[in-house]
């Protein structure tokens, strides 16, 4: 980790969870409490997998407001938004996960928010059924505190399919983001056909999966119909970024006809309507390429994220130093006020 | 076993200097010829039961002309079947020096293993008979059972003493992960009998993380993202650190991407290395001696100078190569793959030296 952190940040990625399932059950109604007392089910541990890599971090993953200010104490940040992954690792029956969404959701709502007004949310909804997901954001999204929509970037079905765009356009109407997390739920497995064997293999390809992503979101029309709509990739990388619209571009010059609604090259809804966080960064180790590399990804599109308490490396703080002060500047505060306005203003 | 190409000396006057190199073309067996070359066992058998390999041009209808180029249909044929309209369109019409062969037919996997193994003889001895035999120019890759090792490295001993088959064809995607212990004797007998190792675009293709895309042109944009898990696959599962000698040719994948893929499989490895003590070196330095690429299809930047940029970071001097990808509708034409702005050294290279280097191909040839 940096020996010095930048202040005075717009932190776009900051990890929370519940210590266990004791500070949800209050949340739950009786039937929830029942069925979590009588299956026995408990929350994925709080802490980073694997549990002793470096990546995981030397802190714990922050479990409440007390222990979040301590880790803030460093950037002292104008703003962080919170990234709480907990149900990526719950069970796949819709209705309790939708009930743990919920729960989270007031968890976050009452002993964060509620007690530090630094602090600003992202709505947890279930991936296994859209319709209570909109259920979840249509209360929580006219609350100004909560900055976005959590998905794992790892899915059952790539995000531009249809079947998400009742969530896109609740997400819209309320102007939250829609932020695609790194992880997902468990044998969402970065391959074509299988299982990977090393966490090396699977963490590098967080990566991957965002490239997926972003062709299905762009193919399907999704920024083409609302113009509101925004998309942050957090912990996914950005230097993939140039190359595969590069392809993009080329390929969507060849077979338009195919998809008519992507009236514009991918790249130009790509740069209207997609950020991305800067932790990890994964940048060259000849230094002075870092300067090139987010030349091509475009400073702009970029959000200054500690990702508090992963270990990444260094090459966020390279980043850092390697650019001028016009673009440091925007990517720890201008571009995140710009793309979430008044949420993190 | 070293392969060495069969050259002579070259006559000054009768030979031309090799500049043109085309690393993926695509010819097609027409069925009757497949089913001549089978055993009445499996002739009845498909006759019967059809191949049980899904087709991911059934999935992802090319919307146009079949994926193909438009003027490529022979006379009661199909697009890469007649020699005499490839030798026209392609090799005369852009002088083209050698062409390599990759033929598609036997790389999907989910039929028995004695067909796949008898298919892909016949695949080989059809590109012998139909198209090295009958052009000197033409090079090709060996096809081989690739889901059933065995029969695969089989395959490889029967073909490996002859030259022209200079590569070993995989495809991206396989039952299992490419990097998978499995694969590794189909590699070792590669590296052994000093072939590539090509990995072309295709396979099949199923959940990737996300789940299955709906349209032909997010599934054709994500094959350079398929080609990253391909790669990182063997990377990271340690094939290319345990075979020092394979030497792995990506083709059809683009080759822009590798940059940051190196950068994060570096950064990845430098946190995280404890877990794969078989990688005793940052994974970019076995990316850049054992991994070559094609162009086809090349990354278009909007600004060129970007395109010499990625050059340097990603390590490719010497390690992309010209392909056309013949004939299929997003076909590139030698004289427009390059953007402004590649020194005549860089060119030169791409278009010919470091195929010619890694194939041991001639650096002349017969003009006539």
């Amino acid at each position: 980790m940096p020996a010095e952190l930048p202040r005075e940040v717009v932190d776009c990625d900051v990890h929370c969870a519940p210590g266990s399932m004791d500070a949800l059950l209050p949340r739950l109604g009786d039937y929830w409490r029942d069925y979590v007392e009588d299956s026995t089910a408990r929350l994925p541990p709080s802490g980073a997998y694997p549990p002793g890599a470096r990546t995981s971090g030397a802190e714990p993953v922050p479990q409440d407001q007390a222990e979040l200010a301590a880790a803030l104490e460093r950037t002292a940040p104008r703003r962080a938004l919170l990234s709480c992954l907990t149900l990526d690792g719950v069970h796949r029956n819709p209705h309790y996960a939708a009930a743990m969404a919920r729960g989270l959701n007031d968890w976050m709502r009452e002993e964060l928010l509620d007690r530090d007004e630094r602090l600003r949310g992202s709505i947890a909804v279930s991936t296994l059924d859209i319709v209570t997901a909109v259920e979840e954001v249509e209360p929580l999204g006219d609350d100004p505190r909560f900055a976005q929509v959590l998905l794992p970037v790892r899915s059952d079905v790539p995000y531009g399919n249809r079947l998400y765009h009742p969530l896109y356009e609740a997400a819209a109407r309320h102007g939250l983001r829609i932020a695609l997390h790194a992880w997902g739920r468990p044998g969402a497995a970065p391959t074509t056909t299988g299982l990977t064997t090393t966490y090396l293999e699977d963490y590098a390809s967080n990566s991957h999966i965002a490239q997926f992503q972003l062709l299905s979101l762009v193919t399907e029309g999704v920024f083409g119909k609302d113009p509101d709509l925004g998309v942050v990739f957090a912990e996914c990388g950005f230097a993939w970024l140039p190359a595969l619209l590069w392809r993009f571009d080329k390929d969507w010059k060849g077979v338009w006809r195919e998809v008519p609604w992507v009236k514009e090259r991918p790249s130009e809804y790509v740069r209207r309507h997609v950020r991305l966080t800067t932790e990890p960064a994964h940048l060259p180790r000849v230094r002075e390429q870092v300067a090139q590399v987010v030349e091509a990804v475009g400073p702009e599109m970029l959000l200054y994220a500690s990702d508090h308490p992963h270990d990444h490396g260094d090459s966020g703080g390279a980043l850092l130093r390697e650019l001028g002060t016009a673009d440091v500047e925007a990517i720890l505060r201008g571009n995140a006020m710009a793309f979430y306005g008044q949420s993190v203003s | 076993m070293t392969r060495l190409a069969t050259q002579t000396a070259p006559d000054e006057a009768a030979s031309k200097a090799v500049t043109l190199v085309d690393c993926d073309i695509h010819p097609v067996m027409l069925p009757a010829e497949t089913s001549r070359r089978l055993s009445a066992r499996w002739r009845r058998h498909l006759e019967r039961y059809g191949r049980r390999s899904p087709h991911i041009t059934d999935t992802y209808p090319r919307p146009r002309n079949q994926g193909m180029r438009a003027d490529a249909w022979p006379e009661g044929g199909v697009p890469g079947s007649d020699l005499a309209l490839l030798q026209h369109q392609l090799l005369d019409e852009h002088d083209i020096d050698f062409g390599i062969l990759l033929a598609l037919h036997g790389s999907d996997g989910y039929d028995p293993p004695e067909l796949m193994a008898e298919l892909n003889r016949a695949v080989n001895d059809w590109l012998v008979e139909a198209w090295l035999d009958r052009d000197d120019r033409l090079r090709a890759s060996l096809c081989v059972p690739h889901d059933q090792p065995a029969l695969a490295v089989a395959e490889i001993e029967r073909r490996a003493s002859d030259g022209r088959f200079v590569q070993v064809l995989f495809p991206a995607s396989a039952q299992e992960p490419l990097g998978a212990r499995k694969y590794w004797p189909i590699y070792e007998a590669a590296a052994a009998h000093g072939l590539p190792v090509a990995i072309h675009t295709g396979g099949y293709y199923a959940h990737r993380g996300t789940g299955w895309p709906s349209f032909y042109l997010e599934e054709h944009a994500g094959y350079g993202t398929i080609m990253q898990l391909a790669l990182t696959s063997l990377v990271c599962e340690g094939a290319l650190a345990a075979i020092p000698d394979l030497k792995l040719v990506l083709t059809e994948g683009g080759a822009a991407w590798a940059a940051a893929l190196r950068w994060r499989l570096d950064e990845a490895w430098s946190l995280l290395h404890d877990e794969t003590p078989l990688l005793e070196r940052p994974p970019s330095e076995y990316i850049s001696e054992q991994v070559w690429f094609d162009t086809q299809p090349i990354e278009e930047p909007d600004d060129p100078a970007h395109f010499m940029d990625i050059i340097q970071q990603a390590d490719l001097t010497d390690r992309l190569m010209f392909a056309t990808d013949y004939p299929h509708w997003d076909f590139d034409s030698p004289t427009q793959t390059l953007p402004r702005g590649v020194p005549k050294e860089l060119r030169e290279k791409i278009f010919a030296g470091t195929a010619c280097d890694l194939y041991g191909l001639p650096r002349t040839r017969d003009a006539g």
